[in-house]
């Protein structure tokens, strides 16, 4: 076994909802959509109108600035619709299907396929938005190669989905997945497991590397554990990939069909039965949140594609987004606490030990944990409250034992907030996504939207260089 | 409690039928902060996250300031008990004070406690007052929610000043720690200098009659700014005096039973306090344990050196007298003016601490040394902070240009 790479920083918020292991089929969802704000930097051009019939794999949007990007519908059938926001901006395409989506199977790639028709295969169905390059969290150049792949085999966020649940019966398409990465990138396939992870006993293909971590969230973010494993310089590409878009690119792969087939947890504590579902990427979520919610308690319930610490918010008839695994699910907080900042708060759950629950052992959260100790951590309440009003920036320690990177988070946030190019670049912002700083976010007394002020930073870079 | 009751209590109702009136197009629009902070005082916000993260720690910035103003309560009592107490013990004439030595223990110190509660009420009032009005002014010119920091501050200052202050002269120093020290650079979290002490130090250079010397330190009536002279034990120290031949015992020092500024003279109960900030996480420890280590050390190397007997004193004196626990624990560990990476709080902290001592042991014209010498590692604190960053960028700078040159040979 090799060595374990230790995260001390972080922190398990534990939440009472996870999935059961138990998958259901929702594979007859009726619409599905492709949000282009999803990919960062992606400017559509639109190549379908509403009424225009789509075949899977078939090309929906491509990018302005290099048209061989391509978003494609998951699923055959009409564009229903195409929706607008402010300024007309596009928000999404929305599909639907017509039942039948199975696309038409292509030639399966082997070994002798050579790497350029990978590519503009890929390009061509839309597979190739599945990778990711960091810095800024962009889809990859297909003209860069990235100088490492990293794939985080587990995700720590509260309510994850288990992988090694998610990708059962997958062994094939997860090797096939790795294998066509490490082909792709030519460079290192590195993945991040847990210890004693079912997925790390399998055989890797060559190209790749496992590397273990053990530690509290954010140890199965891909930010944390490409800065241990290879840390992104001034100058570096690489790619990061999700675990279940290398099965689907795996799959694509043997078999040559296309098949964005996803397995999401759908959690939360207001979740009836929380559970996993089998369905498209993209799809809508309202069959899944009906079965799961009363009508009449809808309104009251924030849903979010994504985990609860860094996903979007969506309608209750909304669409799972690109990159994200789960549908959590929280009450609303939109209360009136009567003198709340004064309470002991037994209940009131906070990084820091300002509340009387700060002092419950963190032991008693595990489930089985029946003691009267463990019964009041689960009943600690979790909400979309901001808990208190936005001031400015106060700096204490609590930053620093959460966001276990060596990068100063108190002086980068600063930087990103004057918009200092060459202060953030040189605190570190290069190897970091919004969603490194969710607990800091999380765990501010101040109440400021981190994870936003540091996708702006990255976007002031990104844009400034191109 | 729970979060969506029809019927709501009558002050909630109450609120809400007010606040129309102190909104835009009101009648009392120009007051909408002052209302919005009274309503938030009494309940927490219905505001809810909108993207990022979608749950928020409860804490926020009013929990971390009265778990402040909690911490304080210890040594602000005992500070009460002991003007009181060192008004009867002081050496004059007076039938209350002869009848009321005779009290027996309890009522004694009950005594000692009401003297002291009356003689610090109108200081606490006064610096609330004029701050909170100067924060509540801002605040609705600027647009902004009005910031909690005053409430620590506005406690916090008449606590660190010698009972006698005038209460005008109190007012003087708020308005300039709140205006000079704070608003003109943005408010709380954005000004330098740590506000309390800035007042503090406005006082002591404005009026030092009033702030240093034997005559201000202990109250000789209930109200009004009469004295009676008494030293406090490190202007002795600065005469000449020996600890070993002096008429303070440790206990006396450790409890505070000496003439000091109002609250800062006790160190057992400033860290009670400080015991809640560093288990809450509000306080930094690793500023706390520098500054006393700093101050440690500092006292040591005097020991050492030996030169006059306020050198040769043992160095744990120096936690015992004067601010030096009540700076370390509640000033020195202010988050916006101290510094902000975890090394550049312990250099922080140390070199606190070893100024402190210095100041007291070396300098010939002010007892006191931890004003200073927080003040000015407050302005060194960003200094320090930019030294500890730039090593972190230099070792991300040879980073990227070892892996440079790895590809160049390769």
């Amino acid at each position: 076994m090799e060595s374990v790479i230790k995260i001390k920083k972080g922190l398990d918020i534990s939440i009472q909802g996870s999935a059961a292991r138990e998958v259901a089929d929702a594979l007859d969802i009726s619409t599905y959509a492709v949000c282009p704000d999803d990919y960062v930097g992606f400017e559509p051009r639109l190549l379908k109108a509403e009424g225009d019939a789509v075949a899977a794999g078939e090309a929906l949007m491509s990018h302005k600035g290099d048209p061989r990007l391509r978003l494609c519908s998951p699923v055959s059938g009409t564009v229903r619709a195409i929706v607008r926001g402010a300024k007309r901006h596009i928000e999404a395409v929305v599909v639907e299907t017509d039942g039948d989506q199975t696309s038409p199977a292509g030639d399966p790639i082997s070994d002798s396929t050579s790497r350029q028709v990978i590519v503009d295969a890929m390009l061509q169905n839309g597979l190739w938005a599945m990778l990711r390059q960091r810095p800024f969290g962009t889809m990859a150049n297909p003209d860069l190669k990235p100088k490492g792949v990293f794939v985080s085999c587990f995700d720590s966020a509260p309510l994850a989905p288990d992988y090694d649940f998610v990708l059962q019966g997958r062994d094939d398409d997860f090797a096939a997945g790795l294998r066509l990465l490490a082909r792709l990138a030519e460079a290192p396939v590195h993945l991040g497991f847990r210890p004693r992870q079912r997925l790390a006993s399998l055989p890797l293909p060559d190209g790749c590397k496992a590397h273990h971590f053990d530690g509290p969230h954010p140890a199965g973010n891909v930010g944390t554990q490409i800065a241990r494993i290879d840390p992104i310089n001034k100058g570096d590409t690489v790619w990061t990939v999700n675990l279940q878009d290398a099965a689907i690119l795996g799959h694509w792969a043997r078999t040559g069909q296309y098949r964005p087939e996803k397995v999401v947890a759908f959690a939360g504590p207001t979740a009836a039965h929380p559970q996993y579902y089998r369905l498209i990427a993209g799809a809508c979520i309202q069959p899944l949140t009906t079965q799961q919610h009363d009508a009449d308690t809808l309104p009251r319930i924030r849903h979010i594609s994504g985990n609860i610490l860094s996903g979007t918010q969506i309608a209750p008839s909304g669409f799972l987004h690109a990159h994200d695994n789960m549908i959590s699910v929280l009450p609303e907080g939109s209360y009136h606490e009567f003198m709340g900042w004064l309470r002991p708060g037994l209940l009131k759950f906070s990084a820091s030990r300002t509340f009387l629950s700060g002092f419950l052992p963190a032991s008693a959260a595990r489930r089985s944990d029946k003691s009267a100790l463990g019964a009041l951590q689960r009943h600690l309440r979790f909400d979309t409250n901001l808990h208190g009003g936005v001031r400015p920036l106060v700096f204490g320690e609590q930053w620093e034992h959460l966001f276990p990177f060596d990068i100063y988070p108190t002086q980068l946030v600063k930087a990103a907030a004057i918009g200092d190019i060459e202060l953030m670049e040189r605190l570190g912002i290069l190897e970091l996504e919004p969603e490194d700083l969710a607990l800091c976010e999380f765990a501010d007394t101040s109440k400021t939207e981190l994870q936003a002020l540091i996708r702006q930073g990255l976007e002031l870079i990104r844009l400034s260089s191109l | 409690m729970s979060p969506s009751t029809d019927k709501k209590p009558p002050l909630r109702r109450l609120i809400e039928s007010l606040k129309p009136h102190f909104s835009q197009g009101g009648r009392f629009a120009s007051l909408e902060r002052t209302f919005e902070a009274f309503e938030t005082f009494a309940y927490t916000p219905d505001t809810v996250t909108r993207k990022g993260s979608h749950i928020r720690d409860a804490v926020d910035m009013k929990r971390a300031m009265i778990i402040v103003v909690f911490a304080l309560l210890p040594a602000l009592l005992m500070g009460m008990w002991n003007i009181g107490y060192q008004h009867y013990t002081a050496d004059i004439d007076s039938l209350a004070q002869a009848s009321c030595l005779m009290l027996s223990g309890g009522a004694f110190v009950w005594h000692c406690f009401l003297f002291g509660l009356v003689r610090m009420l109108p200081l606490i009032a006064v610096s609330y007052i004029v701050g909170l009005v100067i924060e509540f002014t801002f605040a609705q010119l600027r647009g902004h929610e009005v910031n909690e920091g005053f409430l620590v501050t506005g406690l916090l200052i008449p606590m660190i000043v010698p009972v006698t202050t005038p209460l005008w002269q109190l007012a003087l120093a708020v308005a300039f720690a709140v205006i000079i020290g704070k608003e003109v650079f943005g408010g709380t979290g954005m000004n330098f200098m740590n506000p309390a002490l800035l007042a503090r130090a406005f006082l002591f250079f404005a009026y030092p009659k009033h702030m240093s010397g034997d005559e201000v330190w202990i109250a000789a009536k209930a109200w009004g700014n009469d004295a009676i002279t008494g030293a406090t034990p490190l202007a002795e120290l600065k005469a000449g005096a020996d600890v070993h031949s002096w008429s303070y015992s440790l206990s006396d020092l450790f409890l505070g039973a000496m003439p000091g500024s109002c609250c800062e003279t006790s160190t057992a109960t400033i860290l009670l306090g400080g015991l809640l900030l560093v288990v809450t996480g509000i306080a930094s420890w690793r500023i706390i344990v520098g500054v006393l280590a700093g101050g440690g050390l500092m006292g040591l190397l005097f020991n050492i050196i030996g030169a006059n007997s306020y050198m040769a004193m043992p160095f744990y004196y120096h936690y015992l007298l004067g601010g030096f626990m009540f700076g370390a624990i509640f000033m020195a560990t202010d988050p916006v003016t101290s510094a902000q990476t975890n090394p550049g709080r312990w250099i922080y902290g140390m070199m606190t601490g070893a100024f402190a001592v210095l100041l007291r042991v070396v300098n010939p014209a002010y007892p006191e040394g931890m004003m200073l010498s927080i003040l000015l590692m407050n302005c060194f604190a960003p200094l320090i902070d930019h030294c500890v960053v730039g090593v972190n960028i230099r070792k991300r700078q040879r980073r990227a240009l070892r892996v440079q040159q790895k590809e160049g040979k390769s």
